[in-house]
């Protein structure tokens, strides 16, 4: 702009003066529009509609797997903000930042609105009529593609729409259904299902006096956080629990824990079995543990552990006091602690405390039944997509779809899955938004938001009796080429088995058949249909009458865990792919309200950072804002440095969530994906990706760039800069002041 | 674009540009896609303004009655049924489609103005006649055919009555005034 053109004094002078002249305008009649919009009136309203007046309607929260009761608040037929829904067990009227963007979400300008198809190597607009006869003509009956040769990549499912995605899958003789996860919590259902005998145990974070948690991030992102952060504020009532939250990089919970404990990664199973030493020199918690357990623990001296995990001991001491006082307590494991090639081991040592400190029954109860597994959630796992990756690279598939998954970017680097896609003959993605994978495909099929279609869910983790939380439309479609995924799927399933699936017109046809005819299951068996549905749609969600549940067994309990990690001279520091609540896997990376809000911890918005301790950046000379480049064995990424203490010295913490190609305009082109750099490292017992298990190399490219955060100065120290001015009363001199 | 023109053209555009597109003489005769008659209804036949925009009273907006208002009465009044208008009104009721009614007295988006309020206390609390309650900003309804804006609708505006002191209900000799606190209205 500076040739000749306008200079940026010369542009705000005239600036000035009109925008002077635009408020002066606006001081006198001239700032009404008359005319100017048209006024949407009704045909026919219904009687209850009073323009200007909200409506609240009930339905199910899909942002993430917690599947909270929302109530929608509706005005002229327009969706304007969800609340929680108080009477569900699993959210009790509460809802998080995430949910609330799920409004965000709906009105996404970056919609896909009508179904593409690939035309001349380029994805061009279609019509629902071409796209359905290019599915027969692709895995229609008349196709002849069928059993090995089809593959459904979907999401965690659960509800009526896991039973048509498995019998679609079914009807062309296929086993093909694999489930996927990026966040997978697939190890710690495994040793739960290993050491309590199911999966998910109820936790009552708000009987425990004293919770110690290794990288169970459950006030941000793990499991259920809208649950457990209302049971987390019972837990810190008076008399107030102690948190003590031990992870190589500060998470929310770790923020509100008393004591941050930052043990080397990799080393959690040894500090727990450490501590479950000390805790079994008492006699009396000795004689209840499980035979065997004091044998086993008993090379895990204090001293041994401390130069394992770097752990000082008198830490170690003031945990196992804090323990030996406060009953009954909850250990807790989650994902920075399982994602390690040991990571079940390690689960299993954490559990481990749980026996010996007498928790299991207490803090740790049995989940309801559920007595339909038909409809039970299918959580995803790693090695789902392992296996559709396998088939995709032995070219076994004639016909893919993808639904509620993008695979193509948080499938690690290593396993070349955006390559592999390419060898399947024909793709389909169902998706709301074109995203890396949908950008591949050769059809890809518009669906309607959570916002505007009909659904159930049944949460994995259950705190109250099973619940059925009902999905239905809070407005009609803001585009009218999108359809629901339960439609498409009866539509697909009517091409191959026309008179099993004939009588419903439509998936809320069908959905509705379905769960009316489980009214008994709801306790309901004499009521009336409409009214029975009626009353399921105005309360959002049905409480399944089950038996109570038989107490939690504990099963086994024997640990074995690897000598400690050598120092690794190649690649010294670990890699932490921490989990923001606000965008998890990074489907939620488009929402401009996650985008904007910034960053519990570092306070950063509309980027991608890497966390690193204030010693491994001196010694490498590293400043806030310099571009670091963090190399795997299997690729690098160039990140800006944001120094932190609140990570341990030998990691550095990168983000998840970001660095989309695609996405739309939000999410494009910001930040990195770190995803993309790990190793290829699996927990031995189950065969998942040890997402926490990557080393690597941080070296400074040379650039540098102004961090966009809202904090202040580097590491937002507030201590002794007099931003609020403080006397004790005593001091003050009230004659004075008042 | 030469520097000068360049600085001109933002000149020209800040002092009557942008204004232009803002401003709405209060006499605009703002276009319907139907000549609706308030002379007629509000006038010869005495209706009720409330008849109608029956959201006043209870909401915020009051509302554009919605299309099987006007074909209750109009189904069974014969004599105009052939008149060009009634037929055009027929047509979308046929079609089960909205009518695009414009927009007349639009507020900006910061500004939030509560017919029930209103209603409530000059109608309602203190029994003014209707028309009158209705005419204080959107003038003499009754002796026009499509509704125009006739009173400013500014805030200075606003303010000169919310200023006076009212009657609190009818036979009260308490008075108040109307509210000044800024997010009574900007909220």
């Amino acid at each position: 702009m500076n040739d000749g053109g306008i200079k940026r004094r010369d542009f705000l002078k005239v600036m000035g003066w009109g925008g002077a002249s635009v408020a002066l305008g606006g001081c006198g009649n001239a700032s009404l529009e008359s005319g100017a919009e048209l006024v949407e009136s009704y045909v026919q309203p219904e009687d209850f509609m009073v323009p200007g007046i909200s409506v609240y309607y009930a339905s199910t929260c899909t942002q993430c797997e917690a599947a909270c009761a929302v109530h929608g608040r509706v005005r002229e037929g327009r969706i304007l903000k969800l609340e929680g829904n108080p009477d569900s067990s699993i959210n009790k009227g509460k809802i998080c930042g995430l949910g609330q963007a799920a409004v965000q979400s709906h009105y996404n300008p970056d919609r896909l609105t009508r179904p593409q198809i690939r035309q001349g190597g380029k994805l061009a607009d279609a019509t629902w009529e071409q796209a359905m006869t290019l599915l027969a003509q692709k895995v229609g009956p008349a196709s002849g593609v069928q059993g090995g040769e089809f593959a459904l990549l979907s999401g965690a499912v659960s509800g009526h729409l896991k039973v048509l995605l498995q019998n679609y899958v079914d009807s062309l003789g296929s086993k093909n259904h694999f489930v996927y996860d990026a966040l997978s919590p697939a190890v710690t259902y495994s040793a739960n299902k290993k050491i309590y005998g199911v999966e998910s145990p109820r936790l009552r974070l708000d009987k425990a006096k004293m919770i110690l948690s290794f990288g169970a991030d459950f006030l941000g992102s793990w499991v259920s956080p809208v649950h457990f952060a209302g049971q987390y504020a019972q837990f810190r009532k008076a008399p107030r629990g102690v948190l003590v939250q031990v992870e190589p990089k500060m998470t929310l919970t770790g923020a509100n824990a008393d004591r941050w404990i930052p043990a080397r990664p990799g080393t959690e199973g040894v500090l727990a079995l450490g501590i479950a030493n000390q805790l079994l020199q008492d006699a009396a918690l000795a004689q209840k543990a499980p035979a065997g357990a004091a044998a086993a623990v008993k090379t895990y001296t204090k001293e041994m552990v401390s130069a394992a995990t770097g752990v000082p001991a008198d830490q170690m001491d003031k945990v196992v006091a804090l323990l030996k006082e406060r009953t009954p307590s909850l250990v807790l494991s989650g994902p920075s602690a399982e994602g390690h090639a040991h990571g079940s081991q390690t689960a299993t040592a954490i559990a481990l405390l749980n026996v010996i400190l007498g928790n299991v029954g207490k803090t740790i109860e049995a989940p309801a039944a559920l007595p339909f597994p038909q409809i039970a959630p299918s959580s995803g796992s790693y090695a789902g997509l392992r296996e559709f990756n396998d088939g995709l690279s032995k070219g076994q598939y004639k016909a893919v779809f993808v639904y509620g998954a993008n695979p193509v970017f948080t499938a690690p680097g290593f396993m070349g899955l955006g390559d592999n896609l390419g060898k399947a003959a024909f793709k389909v993605v169902f998706a709301e938004s074109l995203d890396e994978t949908a950008a591949q495909a050769d059809l890809v099929l518009p669906l309607d938001s959570a916002l505007e279609g009909w659904g159930t869910h049944v949460a994995h983790y259950q705190p109250g009796g099973t619940e059925l939380n009902v999905q239905q439309p809070l407005m009609e479609k803001l585009h009218a080429e999108t359809r629901g995924m339960g439609d498409v799927l009866l539509d697909l399933l009517k091409q191959r088995q026309p008179d099993q699936y004939k009588q419903w017109p439509d998936y809320y046809a069908y959905l509705k058949s379905a769960v009316l005819q489980n009214k008994a299951a709801f306790g309901q068996a004499a009521s009336d249909d409409e009214a029975f549905w009626r009353g399921a749609l105005s309360a959002g969600l049905l409480k399944v009458s089950a038996p109570e549940p038989a107490a939690v067994k504990v099963g086994s309990v024997e640990v074995s865990l690897p000598a400690a990690e050598a120092d690794n001279a190649q690649y010294p520091l670990h890699l932490v792919p921490s989990v923001r609540h606000s965008f998890r896997d990074g489907r939620h990376a488009n929402l401009p309200w996650m985008q904007e809000s910034p960053d519990a911890l570092t306070t950063m918005v509309w980027d991608s950072w890497a966390e690193i301790h204030p010693k491994t950046a001196a010694r490498l000379g590293v400043k806030e804002g310099d571009y670091l480049e963090i190399a795997s064995d299997k690729g690098a990424i160039k990140v800006k440095a944001y120094v932190f203490p609140g990570i341990h010295p030998g990691a550095v913490a990168v983000p998840v969530g970001q660095g989309h190609e695609e996405l739309g305009r939000y999410a494009k082109g910001v930040g990195v994906n770190p995803f993309k750099i790990l190793s290829p490292v699996f927990d031995k017992d189950t065969g998942e990706l040890a997402m926490y298990a990557t080393r690597v190399k941080v070296s400074k490219t040379g650039q540098h760039e102004k961090m966009v955060k809202d904090e202040g100065a580097s590491n937002g120290k507030q201590a002794g800069t007099k931003i609020v001015v403080t006397l004790p009363t005593d001091k003050v001199n009230l004659a004075r002041e008042v | 674009m030469h520097r000068l023109t360049a600085l001109l053209f933002f000149a020209v555009l800040g002092i009557i540009g942008v204004p232009a597109a803002y401003a709405t003489d209060p006499t605009t005769i703002v276009e319907q896609p139907i000549e609706f008659p308030h002379d007629r209804h509000a006038g010869d036949m005495g209706i009720n303004c409330m008849y109608c925009h029956t959201y006043a009273r209870r909401s915020i907006v009051s509302g554009i009655p919605p299309l099987a208002k006007c074909i209750g009465c109009h189904q069974n009044i014969e004599s105009v049924k052939d008149k060009p208008r009634i037929k055009k009104l027929f047509e979308y009721w046929d079609k089960k489609q909205a009518i695009p009614w414009k927009k007349v007295h639009d507020l900006p988006d910061f500004v939030r103005f509560n017919h029930e309020r209103h209603i409530q206390r000059f109608y309602f609390q203190q029994g003014k006649p209707v028309q009158e309650v209705c005419g204080y900003c959107h003038g003499d309804v009754k002796t026009m055919k499509v509704a125009q804006q006739v009173k400013p609708l500014t805030m200075g505006w606003c303010r000169s009555c919310h200023m006076e002191d009212h009657q609190v209900a009818k036979g009260s000799k308490e008075t108040t005034n109307g509210p000044s606190d800024c997010w009574v209205c900007h909220k």
